[in-house]
């Protein structure tokens, strides 16, 4: 047991590199770049960004802005004009009150000109 | 029995809120203000049907739309803004006395509260037509007016809350075809020549 763990221990035993190692791995290491990143550069190039695609998020916010911008004043123009609608209709309403108002005031007021009835003979022969 | 007591106890509970609600909704109306009723039935019956329910707030919203060029609107205009309400139902039918009279005996009962003056009791049995204005005074000022007409075939009822001012109700006759009611001159208006109708003014 005891050789077999010496064995593995010198099988795993921590070896250090030559001199020089590393810079002779990174030289050995080849200079092109690979095609697939070429390849994506060079389509990249090749497609120029439209006008369109580089402006078309700045477009849709400001349409977007105008489109609020407009609805809201329809909105409040709407509003508006329900609102003087109902003022005008209660303001007719008012006027009708008013003149309901005015002619029974105007049957009561020609209730108290005329003068009581004249009392009848019998009336007068009681008294 | 002691399922009897639970539901009395059960209705006192409900009750005492429910109360207590009508109080505060009663507390709320405003003094010279009747409880019309809303004569939902009299509308359908009747050939004509007149219905405003104006409140301080649609007093005030409605004043904002008068003409102030228009001498009538004007002179509205400045009666309303002493007032806090106008409710006015008038009907009229086809038929004589199609209204039930039960309504106008609901109104009255309202008016014989304690404030509350009869001006004008008129009685015309020619033409069968009563007039009766009602005034309620509070703290030397008049809070309500109260109009109460009926004919065969009209009924209407006006209610106007608010501070009247006689003055301004002076203002208001020669408008709207109502003629000069000479209440501050104290001048006699010309008698008429139909001596056949009975009528009590009566001025407080």
């Amino acid at each position: 047991m005891n050789e077999v763990e010496e064995l593995l221990r010198r099988a795993l035993r921590r070896v250090e590199p030559p001199e020089g190692f590393a810079e002779r791995l990174v030289r050995a290491l080849p200079q092109v770049t690979p095609a697939n990143v070429m390849a994506l550069r060079a389509a990249r190039k090749a497609t120029p960004v439209s006008a369109w695609r580089r402006f078309s998020a700045p477009a849709a916010l400001a349409a977007s802005l105008l489109v609020a911008v407009f609805t809201g004043q329809h909105l409040a123009t709407l509003k508006a004009e329900r609102e003087e609608q109902a003022g005008l209709a209660a303001s007719r309403e008012l006027m009708q009150a008013l003149r309901v108002t005015s002619q029974k005031l105007d049957l009561a007021y020609e209730a108290v000109q005329r003068p009581a009835p004249a009392p009848t003979a019998e009336e007068e022969n009681r008294s | 029995m002691k399922a009897r007591i639970a539901l009395s106890l059960a209705a006192l509970l409900f009750a005492g809120p429910l109360l207590a609600q009508a109080k505060t909704s009663l507390a709320a109306i405003p003094k010279g203000q009747l409880l019309l009723p809303e004569m939902a039935g009299l509308a359908d019956k009747a050939s004509e049907s007149v219905t405003v329910t104006l409140d301080s707030q649609l007093l005030g919203f409605a004043s904002r739309f008068l003409n102030p060029e228009d001498p009538d609107e004007a002179a509205a205009k400045k009666i309303v803004s002493s007032l806090t309400g106008i409710y006015v139902r008038k009907f009229t039918f086809d038929t004589d006395y199609a209204y039930p009279k039960a309504d106008i005996d609901g109104i009255r009962r309202q008016l014989s509260a304690p404030g509350w003056s009869q001006l004008v009791e008129a009685r015309s049995k020619k033409e069968q037509t009563n007039v009766d204005v009602y005034m309620l005074v509070d703290g030397g000022k008049a809070r309500g007016l109260a109009i109460i007409s009926s004919e065969p075939r009209e009924f209407a009822v006006v209610n106007i809350v608010g501070s009247i001012d006689l003055e301004q109700l002076h203002e208001l006759e020669g408008k709207f075809g109502v003629p000069d009611m000479q209440i501050e001159s104290g001048k006699k208006p010309a008698p008429a020549p139909a001596p056949k109708e009975s009528s009590k003014p009566r001025t407080q």
